[in-house]
């Protein structure tokens, strides 16, 4: 408990980041990627398995490869792990775990952009 | 002996006079002076030497009343805190209305801060001598107590543009009462009507808090006390 501070001296804070922004934005993306690529990926499917749908795969013969692109996985794991992580965050810190906004922050994307890189690695036969 | 350099801004102010305009519009001045003048310091200056009918509203000039606070350049600060920048866009705190010029109508703001009546309800009769109370506890009181009202945490919460909620400063007042011990009000039923719910947990007016406040923690431990229940005696 820290004691009752002074206003800052000197504030410049219209200038830099508002961490609270990235977080909540990267949260609503990251939802949407993983959301996106699982229609994408049961549409593709089908494309691919289902007779039916054979005229549909002729007409975009695209659809198939986007799922197996580096880049669109290195997205996607990002996106699962931000995801997953950012919202464990919300919830320990709901129930009572005291975690630094600014430092819980980095410290998900940095390990999300391990996973991602992790991906393109892979794609690259690394 | 050190020297400060000096620094020309220029500031495009937004500009309303109800009686004139019909919208809000923006008009540009430039002032020299020291690089480290504060936002007030070249609001005053533009009043002072080129646009008398200018409004805008301070008092303390160290951050202490949150009378000052602005949007610049979209991020709410409070002018007398903020380092002036070469590139400035000077705008009312939103979501709130704008009387004039920089002043915002703080009729709705004061209506419900009294209507969240925050004064401790007692269950008895105050014994006439001042209570005993934890150090811990005071202290903390005494922190929460610090918060100015300068809304600059309701103009950059996300919650209070998206969604039907009253806005940090509220919650924390809120948790200020549900932490005194001689308090018997059900606080956490106002926190609840006031919106509470649909704050994002995002701590932008942490961030942005000119007092080093949570209002964010302070709405995690309503939140807490949701789920868990009461922390101190009913």
């Amino acid at each position: 408990m820290s004691a009752a501070t002074l206003p800052r001296n000197t504030t410049r804070q219209s200038e830099g980041l508002l961490h609270g922004d990235i977080a909540r934005w990267l949260h609503r993306v990251s939802g949407t990627v993983i959301v996106v690529f699982v229609l994408v990926h049961v549409i593709a499917q089908a494309v691919l398995h289902v007779p039916a749908l054979a005229s549909v795969k002729a007409g975009a013969p695209w659809l198939p490869a986007v799922q197996s692109q580096h880049w669109i996985h290195a997205a996607l794991y990002f996106s699962i792990v931000f995801h997953t992580l950012y919202g464990l965050k919300l919830l320990l810190s709901e129930l009572g775990m005291r975690v630094d906004y600014r430092i819980s922050l980095w410290a998900i994307v940095a390990i999300s952009a391990l996973f991602g890189l992790r991906e393109v690695l892979r794609y690259a036969g690394v | 002996m050190s020297t400060v350099a000096s620094i020309t801004v220029t500031a495009e102010i937004q500009r309303f006079d109800p009686s004139q305009d019909a919208e809000p519009r923006f008009e540009s001045f430039e002032v020299s002076g020291l690089a480290n003048m504060s936002v007030l310091d070249v609001v005053r200056s533009i009043y002072e030497n080129q646009a008398g009918d200018l409004a805008f509203q301070f008092a303390c000039r160290v951050g202490r009343c949150g009378t000052c606070a602005v949007r610049v350049n979209g991020r709410p600060v409070l002018a007398c805190q903020e380092r002036c920048k070469a590139q400035m866009r000077i705008e009312p705190l939103k979501p709130f209305p704008a009387l004039r010029d920089l002043v915002v109508d703080r009729t709705e703001i004061e209506s419900r801060l009294a209507s969240f009546e925050l004064a401790p309800l007692r269950n008895n009769a105050h014994p006439g001598q001042p209570e005993l109370i934890a150090p811990d506890l005071a202290a903390k009181l005494c922190h929460m107590d610090s918060c100015l009202l300068c809304m600059v945490c309701v103009s950059a919460c996300p919650a209070v543009e998206e969604r039907p909620f009253d806005g940090p400063a509220f919650m924390l007042k809120l948790r200020h009462m549900a932490e005194h011990p001689a308090d018997r009000r059900d606080r956490l039923d106002q926190a609840l009507q006031g919106g509470m719910l649909e704050c994002f947990n995002c701590d932008v007016c942490t961030q942005v808090c000119p007092a080093d406040l949570s209002p964010a923690q302070a709405i995690r431990d309503f939140r807490r006390e949701l789920f868990f229940g009461r922390g101190k005696e009913a």
